[in-house]
Parts: C-alpha cells; sequence; structure tokens
C-alpha cells in the first residue's frame, strides 16, 4: 500500500467524532460492496437456471432456522450495542 | 457512477474493487449535489440570519461566512463526509493499481512510439517543493514520488472515480471543451505547435491533439510519473503527444515557439510568484498572433461571499495550499503583469463538449455567458471558465 503518513483534517469538536465518520463510512462502502456481490450470485445463478432470487423470496424460514436467525440478531446487536450503558472511566491524571 | 477509462493502460479490476469504486463516486455524487444544497440552506436559513443579527450586515466576505459556519453541523458533516470520500476514491484504486503496475509498465512500453509521440525525462531535474513533500489532492504519495508510472496511474484512475462521470469520456472534457472553444471561435486560427503546462497524464493535451490533428502538441509537467505514463496512455489512444518532464515556471523552448500555450486546473496548483513565473514564460515561448488559454475555477472577484467560500473548501480542506492565493488574483493583472496587453485579454465560460451536440455548443459558446455558482463545480449544470490573451 502506498504509504499515507499526512495528519488528518478533524471538523467537530472531539476527534472521536470525526474518527467515528471514517468507520461508519468505511462500513458502509463495505456493506455495499457485500450487498452488490450477493445481488450478483442471486443473478449469476439464475442465469445458470438455479432461479436463486425467486428462491431466496420464496423461502419460508422453519422454527428452527427461525430461532438461529433471532440468536444471530441478538448477537449482532449486543456487539453493536457493546459500549452503550456501560459506565466508562477516564485516565487519571498523570497515569501512564 | 465512475467512468470506465477507455484506453490501453486500463487496469483490470475485480467485481468487489469496481462496487466500492461505484459506491465512492456515489458518494462523492451526493456530497457534491444533495449535501451541498442543505448546507447551503443552512447557511441561507439559520447561519446568516444569525450572522446579520448580531453584526446588522450580511457576511461580505468568504473569510466571514467560513467563520460562521465552522460550527454548523451541516458544515461539519459535509466536510467531515467530502474529505473522507476523497481518501477513499484513492484508497478504492491504489489497490489495483499496485497489482497491474507491471501490466501497466510492460503496456507503456508496447505502446511507446506507435503513435509518433515522445517521451523525454529529466532526472536532474528539482521537484518543486509543494510538488515533493506534499499530497496534494489527499493523494498518498503525491504525484511525484518517482519516476514509476504508478503515481500517475492513481491519478488517472482515481480521477475517473472523483470526477463520476463529470469530466468527459476520456477525463479529456475540460481539453475538448477548450481547443473547440478556439476552434469554432476562432475558425481562421488555426495552430501549428501547441503547448499543455503542468499536463499531468495528458489527459487534456490528448484532447487538443484530437481537435487539431495537424498541430504538433507538447505536453510538459514536473512528474516524471505523470509524464511517463502520459505518454502511454497518448500513444494507445492514437494521438501523437510529446510529453517532457519539465518545470512550467522554467520552459526548455525557444522564444516564439507555440502559438497556444494551454493549462487546465494547474494556476491554482502554483504559488503567486510561480504564476507570475509560468505567465512570463509563456508570453515569451508565444509566437506574435499566438494566445495563452487557462481552464481554471473562476476567481473570487466574480462570486458572491458563499460560492467563493464553497469553492475554496479545498484550500483549507484538500491539501490544496495555492487554491485560494490563486482564486484572489485577478486574472486580468497576473496577464497584463506578463506582459500581454489589457486590450487583449478574453474570458469565457463554456458548456461541456462532450455531453451535447455540436451545433449545441458552438451555439452556447455564441450566446451570452455568465459566471455563477455551478462554474467550474462539478454538478450537473457544470460549466467550464477559462480566460487568457492573444500574444501581438
Amino acid at each position: 500500500m502506498i504509504e499515507d503518513g499526512t495528519r488528518r483534517q478533524a471538523f467537530f469538536e472531539s476527534d472521536a467524532v470525526d474518527q467515528l465518520v471514517t468507520m461508519v463510512l468505511e462500513l458502509a462502502a463495505e456493506q455495499w460492496v457485500l450487498r452488490e456481490r450477493v445481488y450478483t450470485i442471486e443473478k449469476a445463478a439464475d442465469s445458470l437456471g438455479l432461479n436463486l432470487s425467486a428462491a431466496v423470496e420464496n423461502h419460508r424460514f422453519s422454527d428452527q432456522e427461525k430461532t438461529e436467525l433471532a440468536g444471530m440478531r441478538k448477537a449482532m446487536i449486543d456487539n453493536l450495542m457493546r459500549s452503550v450503558n456501560r459506565e466508562h472511566r477516564r485516565p487519571r491524571q498523570g497515569a501512564l | 457512477m465512475p467512468l470506465e477509462l477507455n484506453h490501453q493502460l486500463k487496469i483490470p479490476v475485480d467485481r468487489d474493487a469496481a462496487a466500492r469504486q461505484d459506491f465512492v463516486s456515489q458518494l462523492r455524487g451526493y456530497i457534491l449535489n444533495d449535501m451541498a444544497v442543505a448546507m447551503r440552506k443552512a447557511y441561507e436559513h439559520n447561519v446568516a440570519p444569525e450572522f446579520e443579527r448580531k453584526h446588522g450586515r450580511a457576511p461580505a466576505t468568504q473569510d466571514e461566512v467560513h467563520d460562521a459556519m465552522r460550527s454548523n453541523t451541516q458544515f461539519k458533516f459535509y466536510s467531515s463526509v467530502r474529505y473522507n470520500a476523497q481518501e477513499m476514491v484513492w484508497r478504492s484504486v491504489i489497490p489495483c493499481v499496485e497489482r497491474a503496475l507491471p501490466g501497466i509498465e510492460a503496456a507503456i512500453e508496447r505502446v511507446s512510439g506507435s503513435s509518433g509521440g515522445t517521451l523525454q525525462l529529466d532526472p536532474s531535474m528539482a521537484i518543486p517543493q509543494n510538488v515533493a513533500d506534499l499530497p496534494v489532492h489527499l493523494m498518498p504519495g503525491g504525484y511525484a514520488p518517482s519516476a514509476s508510472p504508478a503515481a500517475g496511474a492513481v491519478y488517472d484512475n482515481g480521477l475517473a472515480v472523483f470526477s463520476a462521470g463529470f469530466m468527459g469520456k476520456n477525463l479529456d472534457d475540460i481539453g475538448l471543451s477548450m481547443s473547440n472553444y478556439v476552434k469554432f471561435r476562432h475558425p481562421d486560427f488555426k495552430p501549428e505547435r501547441i503547448l499543455d503546462c503542468g499536463a499531468t497524464v495528458g489527459h487534456n493535451a490528448a484532447a487538443w491533439a484530437a481537435t487539431f490533428p495537424e498541430a504538433e502538441v507538447h505536453a510538459i509537467d514536473v512528474s516524471a510519473s505523470a509524464v511517463t505514463y502520459g505518454h502511454g496512455r497518448a500513444e494507445s489512444l492514437g494521438l501523437r503527444v510529446h510529453f517532457k518532464q519539465m518545470n512550467a515556471t522554467s520552459l526548455d523552448y525557444p522564444d516564439h515557439s507555440f502559438d497556444v500555450v494551454f493549462t487546465s486546473m494547474f494556476l491554482h496548483e502554483l504559488a503567486v510568484r510561480d504564476i507570475e513565473k509560468f505567465m512570463a514564460e509563456a508570453h515569451r515561448v508565444l509566437r506574435p498572433g499566438g494566445m495563452l488559454i487557462n481552464m481554471e475555477l473562476p476567481p473570487n472577484q466574480e462570486l458572491q461571499p458563499y460560492d467563493q467560500f464553497y469553492l475554496d473548501w479545498d484550500s483549507y480542506y484538500n491539501m490544496e495550499p495555492y487554491y485560494r492565493t490563486y482564486r484572489d488574483q485577478d486574472p486580468l493583472a497576473l496577464l497584463s503583469q506578463a506582459g500581454f496587453s489589457t486590450d487583449d485579454y478574453f474570458q469565457f465560460v463554456v458548456p461541456q463538449y462532450s455531453y451535447m451536440n455540436e451545433s449545441d455548443f458552438v451555439a452556447a459558446i455564441d450566446a451570452p455567458q455568465r459566471i455563477d455558482g455551478d462554474t467550474g463545480r462539478l454538478s450537473a449544470s457544470l460549466q467550464w471558465f477559462g480566460f487568457g490573451a492573444w500574444k501581438r
């Protein structure tokens, strides 16, 4: 990777907000790349005669699948919200 | 959507990289249109009235607008997202260029000489400090890190993502619009030798060569990387351009040796003292009856304070240290200092040649022209600003 040693510009009162904007935009880009790939997989499968997009739309989750998905969603939300409602301590003055 | 480059140095882009480039390009379109409109509304509805309440008058300068906007949330988000998108432009192409570099080098070697153009490097030339030390446009590594064509390739491919399809079918719309302005506005003027200064990868020099196929077109830049890549690019397009690594403030050409000296988005990369040196050099190398023609952002004196502030965003946040000092100059004064007569000065705006019928373009350049907030701004109603002077 070509090195980029430039000091970055900040716009918000806290650098943390600028850093979060970067994270959100990079996640959005990554999410788009994945979404486009899923779309492409469906279309490519359709063109091979697998009719995957219709199969995806028509699929009905079994109770077991619903339970599995609920667990996966819960884990994702837990991860996403892991810093919320937690007490945060600040470094003491003079602490390393 | 990013432009798909149409020349033989085009690099392979895998599906995920292409999706990422599409995303970044469209994000930039959103920033420069939707977010820009929202920010202007925030200024007009909230920031300017608040300023007027406090000061009893409207903001009179771009500095007052800028100061008033700094604490505005719309400005912060516009700026933060635009800054990130600029970084993402380069990040979306650099891995592709690094993978493709051996192929790019082989392609340059393969096409070199096939269209009659030449390449001349000057390894002893000192790279100006502002180019050597600064990642201009936030491009990692800058424009002249080495003679490898990598930086040129990053710029060409990055510009394709950056411009979101607003800069022509091969990033050549500025060159096409300016050269065709000259061709149709001055049908008796038949330039035999044309010089593009600060040409980077020659995307606009190639357009001049296409518009005036009989002319000898030269393109110079301080970056060995840019001219090496540009040479391969032009050759692969079948366009004869002579690339040289050269500093526009000290031209290695004899007096009276060109009919046209052209620049595009170049002057704002220079300190005022270097602009003055370049213009004196342009005057020197032009033949009597020749023209200096510059495509640039419109001067601040032509714009309202908010539009000045909007366009000068790059000066503060896009590693363009001379952008504003250039735009604060009076173009007429710069040219007259260089020896051009004020009677021979011209300025104009043109619509984009690439996206209209030629007859509509010709009608547009003959119609009264107006500089406004969309002049030079990448948007759906984009028009280019040009100015220059004839040499007596």
